[in-house]
């Protein structure tokens, strides 16, 4: 496919493998079934995906529970690696996934913020600017010397998305975090990703909901199984998802 | 390894140099090093974030990091000069001890906490993506620091008791690099593998335990009997511990222990990275 501008991401036989049985093993399970115990019982969480984003594209990953969505953005976010194929990424990326991981409770809700952001690579400076600007979204004014875990969870995660989803990253992915916060701050969050997108940044979206991938994204990504079985303009594939959705009924 | 390749070649020719979110350098040891340094701020937030949380959130904050070994020393100086006929370690003993037991806790706590480094910011490291050898290098570095800190109360009883102090003082230095280097060694070894075997925490507990005596902390290597010497100058911490009392204790260094404790920890620290190179991939999804 030549195109005029290169990918900003470039996904090529990307496979994930995950092993079911328990997560951590016990010095007990080292020693009496040795290292070969649990391979006999891994799967694919992802396998050989291919697809190549350019900039400025708006896309929705779509799927049931467990087919890969989320292994999938980690993969692109760069906090999972893949065990084949591989995962390019080309910029920097703003990752709307476990915002609120990287709050430490201890620590003011002012400290948060210009850790949470410099973590994510934003310089003193731009902190500096945008500080007030994250603040006013969030509506923490009057909270800013609370210690992070004094605030409700809701609070917990505007600040959070305030914060991230100001990240100067070309690339902004976001997994479901608009399924929490009340009415009104969805409001502001769907506000804040329109203007996003109409500044040109690359959009991921992880949603269960059809009315915000369809307001969002122009192009998505069926994900089964592991494997991509569609990827083409967001309405078709909207309409793949639900035809065989009801067919596995 | 056929991964590897991959990323590399794909990474190659869209050339430039390699974005922060960029994948392609995890595998090459040049590339970790490259990315650690480009990232050093997210270090220094962190080390700053350490250090705020442990002397802004308790009013003894600095106490409680010098009161542990103080209270050791006083211990052992009562053990070995009250109890005990001392027959090791040299004149004045409390200074010996101190300059023996403050790089010996930065070790000690280094070493506890950089094995869990990876498993208790289990939530940070999902969220972020920065090279996971920072969530090692920012314990080693916030610990180094307490350790700097405590230094002035080793100065104070040096000059309670009046003890001579000689320009290898400055040592301190190179031995402070050189433990740095170990710890990020034994760090970068010990996370993941903590990560997946969850009982190896215990097991380094112990060892840490037995490791105080198998360290020349209240005695110096010479102390030791002949067959054993040989196996204490191997201890990487008898160079760095006779680097740290050279100021106070002419003729205290031998250069072949320091000799030895750098490269000890210079190969700790290659086998420790390759390991953490190794099991990151595996750790990130366990995690």
């Amino acid at each position: 496919m030549p195109t005029a501008t290169d990918p900003v991401i470039a996904v090529r036989g990307a496979g994930v493998r995950f092993s079911r049985g328990r997560r951590h093993r016990s010095l007990r399970d080292w020693v009496l079934r040795g290292e070969g115990g649990l391979r006999t019982d891994e799967f694919w969480a992802l396998r050989d995906v291919n697809f190549d984003v350019r900039p400025g594209e708006a896309i929705g990953v779509v799927g049931r529970n467990g087919q890969g969505k989320s292994t999938l953005l980690k993969l692109i976010a760069g906090v999972m690696l893949p065990d084949a194929g591989a995962v390019d990424v080309a910029t920097g990326v703003a990752p709307l996934i476990e915002i609120t991981g990287g709050f430490v409770n201890d620590l003011t809700v002012r400290d948060n913020i210009a850790l949470t952001a410099g973590l994510h690579g934003m310089s003193k400076q731009s902190i500096a600017e945008r500080f007030d600007e994250m603040v006013a979204f969030a509506e923490m004014a009057d909270f800013l010397d609370t210690p992070y875990k004094h605030l409700s969870s809701g609070m917990k995660v505007r600040v959070a998305f305030a914060v991230v989803s100001r990240l100067e990253e070309p690339i902004i992915l976001v997994d479901e975090v608009l399924a929490v916060g009340d009415k009104a701050f969805k409001r502001k969050c769907y506000a804040r990703m329109d203007e996003l997108v109409a500044a040109g940044r690359t959009l991921f979206l992880v949603s269960h909901s059809e009315g915000d991938l369809r307001r969002f994204c122009t192009r998505g990504l069926y994900l089964r199984q592991g494997r991509l079985v569609a990827d083409g303009p967001m309405p078709e594939v909207l309409a793949a998802y639900a035809e065989e959705d009801e067919g596995d009924k | 390894m056929t991964t590897q390749a991959e990323v590399v070649e794909l990474a190659g020719p869209r050339g430039g140099p390699l974005p922060a979110g960029s994948r392609a350098e995890g595998p090459r040891p040049a590339g970790r090093v490259t990315a650690l340094w480009r990232r050093r701020r997210a270090v220094r937030l962190l080390v700053g974030r350490d250090l705020k949380v442990r002397y802004a959130s308790s009013a003894l904050g600095y106490v409680w990091s010098v009161l542990e070994p103080l209270l050791m020393a006083a211990m052992y100086w009562f053990v070995f000069t009250q109890v005990f006929h001392r027959s090791a370690g040299e004149e004045p003993y409390i200074v010996f001890l101190l300059a023996g037991l403050l790089p010996w806790t930065w070790f000690n706590s280094g070493v506890t906490d950089t094995a869990k480094a990876l498993h208790s910011e289990a939530k940070l490291v999902r969220s972020t993506n920065v090279p996971r050898e920072i969530w090692v290098l920012r314990v080693v570095a916030s610990k180094g620091v307490e350790f700097l800190l405590s230094l002035p109360v080793l100065f104070l009883f040096v000059l309670i008791y009046r003890a001579p102090v000689s320009w290898q003082v400055l040592l301190l230095v190179p031995a402070t690099l050189l433990m740095a280097v170990l710890l990020l060694g034994i760090g970068l070894l010990l996370a993941p593998l903590v990560v997946l075997v969850r009982d190896l925490e215990r097991i380094v507990r112990i060892v840490l335990r037995l490791g105080f005596y198998a360290s020349p902390v209240v005695f110096a290597v010479p102390d030791v009997p002949a067959p054993w010497a040989g196996l204490f100058a191997l201890n990487p911490l008898s160079g760095i511990f006779e680097l740290c009392r050279a100021g106070f204790f002419p003729g205290h260094v031998h250069w072949a222990h320091v000799g030895l404790s750098a490269l000890v920890s210079a190969v700790v620290l290659l086998v420790g990275w390759a390991v953490f190179a190794r099991l990151e991939r595996t750790v990130l999804k366990e995690i």
